[in-house]
């Protein structure tokens, strides 16, 4: 079924792209990684050949020529007005496709959420805003094949019974962008978007229409969220909207909304083209099929790697990405996007890249954005950056997110100037506390989760940048001597400082 | 689609509301305190400023209330532990940013800031960083904008999306350098860009008009209504020590105003002060009140009596109107009003063109439609001996009919508030003071029918006495035995051509009731 794959593609020449060449697992050696480290489940490991980003190193791959040679729209032409919707709903759900923007939801049971006989029509949003910092995998799909989503867009479309499709890419994709929007026309000049498509609408059988729009973000990180993007669609300011309701409910203008990234939706075309026995032989139980990962960061060949899932994550830094860079020593792993709390070393070679593993590693897969820190990176400062990201990024709309990262920033500022002051860790430690599950969308969360990864594991490279820790600890102890009373009162839970001039005047 | 009722339970209350509450409607309504910034009852929900975070069982974590609908049987906790931190740590939020300007700041007193503060607030800052300072502007004639002190809750915005329409309002950048700005070309100048500062929670929208005028716990308030149009807002009057007014806000009432009210309303209130009338006149002098009714009795018992009243009277007046028509045949009773102009209609409220309180009213218990009875007297063509006016609108320019019908008339008798265009007419030959609806008592009708009472809230400027006091005054002369006199004779009666001399000096003085 899964075709040997010559290794690499050396004929494509594609500038700045010449270390993203989709390497086959089977081309690759066998891994490297502790055989306690192997997925748990004892079947055999079967051959993989990259399947999304197949011939994105061909050149003109993005051109309708090009996907009409290899076959492309003949799974759709096959499907739409002839095959029920809810049979393809139910082929995708049993497929056990999740979500690959990152929170991983099962594409099936989303699907059926869709709310039904509401009379209004249903939308299909893609999201391709793609801001994940680390994240760059829907970019070479829109680039280089986005025919292989406009037929993805089809075929779900047909199946939720929607009309009109948004496809939201992220304001700095432009060549993305071109190409995309030269793709629809081009399907659209085929008749196989737009009206009565794919010759349907004949023979007394209902036509099946569609619109497909591309919208332009203008580099907002928050018009990645589900939410958050369709008020960008709609014409707003990119504020996420308060859940319940539920896009499936009431997303885009109030009406029944899927939002799939754009990854899932290109995956649909496949799933639905080979079925679900042949997308559930790679991957594991709950996570099954293949996903795309953006390797960055200090290994010798960053890059989009397409693998099966539950591969050990050792086996894509160490042979996907060629090790470490100059043979240095691995300091940390930045699993799914920056979003995702950082994994030590020791807890990489445990890793797994499925949904589950991540998870119990108090993780997660997220976009599938790795990002490998090696020994030469300050932890401090790389929070710092971090945290300058997300206070810069927060909408503003949320009061703890909206203050929150704008402080963790300012404290990591200081920490990165060696300025940090006595209590300032456990500080951070509150704040993200105080950030995390209060908002209406999960940026505070997000912004707080790599804060609180940093401070658990990497504590010690805070505390030696505290200034003089001595200095306040002096200052405490002069502050409990002079006021004896407000001690007292502390420990009552009034609190000191404010009483303290009282105190004092009063003795 | 149905709404039913379910039942909730509320820490230890039982509570049935209809389905489509929000668990901070249910509780709001059942005098269940849940702190909150950005809900307001008459916009849509934003659910961003976080503080309304409740209990919910089955819940995680604490929810906000504001964006919670209510389920059958939902389990609802608004004190405890991890309510009260996620309370905390909202308000530390807040305020990290915050000038904490109190002392200048307008809103002090009335700021929600201040109020949470107090139940929910830190005895002492975690934050040594620098502050977000982020600017000011006016925004438009009568509102202006303190950046640093705004929380970004949005119920300007949407204010201006949701009751007024008018789009002129909008959030500019992002995370805490999120501001509120205007639109490009913009100015936040339609009639009722006052309730923003009304709906502001903290001291970042300001009214120019009220802005460094008092403290605002130096003011005290009373109830009132407001005259300018057939809406009858319900007001509240706030007044410094001396009484002089310095603000108007609106008064919820969900059948009238709910909780808005128009910019001419709310800066309608000098006409109390600017150019009243203080003492009778008669012939253009400076008269006694007794001189004056004397003067007044004598030109009404000299021909058929014309009684014009206008739409600003109160229904007591009116009533008063009708019963000295009743007890003085002949006397034919006319009304008129303010001219009008068109509706200003906005999505959520409408200022009525009908710049009358009481047009309703004149209908009601005189049954006369104020249009038309002018017109119908103004098409008479015979010479009307006396004219009493019962006058009371400010502001008024007499109209071609209105001049019409006092270009016919030998002498009017003048009931207004001040000294106006219909005073300096002519052929005023009594004028007698009235007062404003801030001094009296009294009913309105709105447009919609709806009998709204007031009572005074400051002291009469003048000598305090109302139109019904007045009628029943001038009643009371136009049948007392020594009648016929001219001014003189009057002014010479009193302590001495009266054997008892009960009255003289002692006017009823019932103008302060209430």
């Amino acid at each position: 079924m899964a075709e040997e794959q010559k290794p690499g593609n050396p004929g494509a020449a594609i500038p700045g792209a010449a270390t993203t060449g989709a390497v086959s697992s089977a081309a690759a050696p066998a891994s490297p990684a502790p055989a306690a480290a192997a997925p748990a489940e004892p079947k055999p490991r079967v051959p993989f050949s990259p399947v999304l980003l197949k011939y994105i190193n061909e050149p003109n791959s993005h051109t309708i020529e090009h996907y009409l040679a290899r076959g492309g729209y003949e799974t759709a032409r096959s499907h739409v007005g002839v095959t029920e919707p809810a049979t393809l709903i139910k082929l995708v759900d049993d497929s056990g496709l999740r979500g690959r923007g990152g929170a991983g939801f099962p594409t099936g049971k989303k699907w059926s959420f869709l709310a039904k006989g509401t009379g209004k029509p249903a939308y299909l949003a893609v999201n391709g805003d793609e801001s994940e910092p680390g994240t760059f995998k829907d970019r070479y799909i829109l680039e280089r094949d986005p025919h292989e989503l406009v037929e993805g867009v089809i075929l779900t479309c047909y199946a939720i019974g929607s009309k009109h499709a948004f496809i939201y890419l992220r304001g700095e994709f432009i060549l993305g962008f071109e190409r995309l929007h030269a793709a629809v026309e081009a399907a659209k000049a085929k008749g196989l978007v737009g009206k009565n498509i794919f010759g349907t609408g004949h023979d007394g059988k209902p036509g099946v229409d569609l619109t497909i729009t591309v919208v332009r973000g203008a580099g907002a990180y928050i018009c990645g969220e589900e939410t958050g993007m369709l008020s960008s669609i709609e014409g707003g300011r990119g504020y996420p909207k308060i859940k319940p309701p539920f896009p499936a409910v009431s997303g885009l203008f109030g009406c029944p909304t899927i939002v799939n990234n754009v990854e899932t939706i290109s995956a649909v075309t496949h799933i639905i083209k080979h079925g679900v026995a042949w997308h559930k032989q790679w991957g594991t139980e709950k996570s099954p099929g293949f996903k795309i990962f953006c390797l960055s960061g200090a290994v010798k060949k960053p890059g989009v790697y397409e693998v099966p899932l539950g591969i050990p994550m050792r086996e894509m830094i160490d042979v996907y990405g060629g090790g470490l860079k100059d043979g240095r020593k691995m300091k940390a792993v930045i699993p799914g996007g920056l979003s995702a709390p950082v994994l030590t070393p020791e807890m990489v070679d445990k890793c797994t890249l499925d949904y589950e593993s991540l998870a119990s590693l108090g993780s997660m897969l997220g976009s599938g954005g790795i990002t490998v820190l090696d020994e030469q990176v300050d932890m401090v400062s790389a929070i710092y950056n971090t945290m300058r990201f997300y206070h810069h990024e927060s909408c503003g709309q949320c009061t703890p997110c909206r203050e929150g990262t704008g402080w963790l920033e300012k404290v990591a500022h200081r920490f990165h100037h060696d300025e940090g002051h006595q209590g300032d860790v456990e500080l951070l430690a509150d704040i993200c506390k105080n950030m995390r599950g209060r908002t209406i969308c999960v940026l505070a969360d997000a912004a707080a989760m790599p804060m609180q990864g940093f401070l658990q594991y990497f504590k010690k490279d805070f505390e030696a940048k505290i200034k003089d820790p001595a200095f306040v600890e002096k200052q405490r102890t002069y502050r409990d001597e002079i006021s004896p009373k407000a001690k007292t009162l502390s420990a009552t839970g009034a609190g000191p400082s404010a009483l303290d001039v009282g105190s004092e005047m009063a003795e | 689609m149905s709404i039913k009722e379910v039942k909730i339970k509320v820490d230890d209350r039982e509570l049935t509301v209809p389905s489509n509450y929000t668990v901070i409607r249910a509780c709001h309504e059942n005098d269940i305190d849940v702190p909150h910034y950005c809900y307001h009852k008459d916009l849509s929900i934003a659910g961003n400023c976080r503080i309304c975070m409740v209990g919910l069982k089955g819940a995680p974590r604490p929810v906000v209330a504001c964006a919670q609908p209510v389920t059958e049987g939902m389990e609802v906790t608004t004190k405890g532990k991890d309510v009260e931190e996620a309370r905390k740590s909202v308000m530390e939020f807040l305020l990290i940013n915050h000038p904490l300007d109190c002392p200048e700041c307008d809103q002090a007193g009335e700021c929600k800031l201040q109020n949470y503060s107090y139940e929910y607030g830190r005895d002492h800052g975690r934050f040594h960083e620098e502050k977000v300072v982020k600017s000011k502007a006016t925004m438009g004639p009568h509102v202006k904008y303190w950046g640093s002190r705004c929380i970004v809750c949005t119920r300007c915005v949407r204010f201006t999306e949701e009751i007024s329409g008018t789009k002129e309002l909008g959030v500019i950048y992002r995370g805490d350098r999120s501001e509120i700005a205007l639109f490009p070309g913009q100015t936040l100048d339609n009639p009722l860009s006052m309730n923003t500062v009304d709906i502001c929670p903290v001291g970042a929208l300001v009214s120019s008009d009220f802005l460094f005028q008092s403290r605002v716990w130096n003011l005290h308030s009373k109830d009132s209504l407001c005259a300018d149009c057939s809406v009858g807002c319900n007001t509240r009057v706030d007044m410094d020590a001396k009484g002089n007014i310095k603000r108007i806000v609106p008064r919820r009432n969900d059948q009238v105003n709910k909780e808005w009210m128009c910019d001419y309303g709310r800066l309608s209130f000098p006409y109390t002060q600017e150019n009243r009338l203080m003492k009778p006149m008669v012939d253009g002098k400076d008269a006694s009140y007794k001189e004056a009714r004397a003067a007044a009795a004598a030109l009404l018992r000299k021909s058929k009596v014309t009684l014009l009243v206008s739409a600003w009277n109160t229904n007591e007046a009116l009533q008063a109107v009708k019963d000295f028509a009743a007890n003085h045949p002949g006397t034919t009773v006319f009304g008129y009003a303010n001219p009008g102009r068109a509706d200003e209609k906005f999505p959520g409220f409408t200022i009525s063109g009908d710049k009358n309180p009481n047009r309703a009213g004149l209908k009601e218990i005189l049954g006369l439609d104020a249009d038309q009875s002018l017109k119908d007297l103004a098409a008479g063509k015979d010479r009307i001996g006396t004219l009493l006016l019962i006058h009371n609108i400010p502001g008024y320019t007499p109209t071609a009919e209105m001049k019409a019908v006092l270009d016919r008339t030998e002498s009017v008798v003048l009931m207004d508030l001040a000294d106006t265009s219909l005073l300096r007419y002519g052929n005023v030959a009594v004028s007698l003071p009235t007062l404003t609806t801030f001094e009296k008592a009294g009913t309105f009708v709105n447009k919609d029918g709806i009998h709204q009472k007031f009572a005074p809230t400051m002291e009469p400027v003048n000598f305090g006495r109302t139109e019904a006091e007045m009628l029943s005054d001038l009643a009371r002369e136009m049948k007392a035995p020594t009648t016929g006199q001219g001014v003189g004779a009057v002014s010479h009666g009193g302590a001495a051509g009266t054997p008892s001399g009960t009255t003289a000096g002692k006017p009823a003085r019932s103008g302060k009731a209430g």
